[in-house]
């Protein structure tokens, strides 16, 4: 059954369709809230309350954009909404191009990406190193960079200009992966 | 901006927007030219790649009691 003819289903009160949609897509809201809280239970909390808000405003979804935008829409604001609650990050390390890109910190890296699954040591780096980027670059990478959305998508759901898009991008990047390299380049 | 050389620093600045953007100006082509034959910008551009790869294969899944636990907070039991 299309999306299309699911939605207009669950708008007309059929809790089977309510109940497909959900699982079509728990994995997808699941793993995005796990990628930004980086802890399992805040991220249930969180698809939790996604999907209750999808629930009781289906009814309100006009089709004109996609459904797991609005989704992903709803997770990074309550991820935003959170960290503005929270204390405030120091943002002067990444609004500081000249040191956020070095020539000088250049080394291989002693592990690949192939080997995330059964290491637990270096999902706690890469969780420590995201949990250092503001929240608002990490929704940005999150969004374009693992998730795979267009920078349009990126921008619509961020409420970011497409340049604005693309220089948090570009820092968020740049951040990681000098978090990333401290850690795991050969020299250290 | 010289569209002819491009220095480590500007091909580090301008290869995020190398991953996943569109880039055929001329300063692209110069630094494309530069990274062919740069070492260090070679390791950058690779490190960055990785570090995206990391965060896109490092996932999680809903177990089956986590799905009963949402279906039932949403009063959607099968
Ligand atoms: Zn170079």
């Amino acid at each position: 059954m299309s999306e299309e003819l699911l939605i207009q289903k669950a708008q007309n009160g059929d809790r089977a369709a309510l109940a497909q949609l959900v699982k079509n897509y728990e994995q997808t809201v699941y793993n995005f809230s796990f990628k930004i809280c980086r802890n399992k239970e805040r991220a249930e909390h969180t698809m939790q309350e996604t999907f209750l808000s999808m629930v009781k405003n289906i009814g309100q979804f006009s089709g004109k954009s996609k459904l797991s935008t609005w989704l992903y829409t709803v997770v990074s604001n309550n991820c935003l909404m959170l960290a503005r609650s929270q204390k405030k990050h120091d943002y002067s390390s990444i609004d500081d191009e000249d040191n956020l890109i070095s020539e000088e910190n250049i080394a291989d890296w002693k592990i690949t990406p192939d080997q995330i699954s059964e290491n637990n040591e270096l999902k706690v780096i890469l969780d420590d190193a995201i949990q250092n980027l503001p929240a608002e670059y990490r929704v940005v990478f999150l969004l374009r960079d693992v998730e795979g959305l267009s920078t349009e998508e990126t921008g619509k759901i961020t409420e970011l200009s497409i340049p604005a898009v693309k220089s948090r991008l570009h820092r968020a990047r740049a951040f990681l992966r000098n978090e990333l390299n401290k850690k795991l380049s050969y020299e250290h | 901006m010289n569209t002819e050389k491009a220095t480590c620093k500007e091909v580090m600045n301008h290869i995020c927007d190398n991953l996943g953007e569109e880039l055929d100006s001329p300063r692209c082509v110069a630094i494309k030219t530069h990274l062919d034959s740069c070492d260090s910008c070679k390791k950058y551009f690779t490190s960055v790649e990785t570090t995206i790869q990391f965060y896109k294969k490092y996932n999680v899944e809903v177990d089956d009691n986590t799905h009963k636990r949402l279906l039932d907070f949403l009063g959607l039991e099968d």
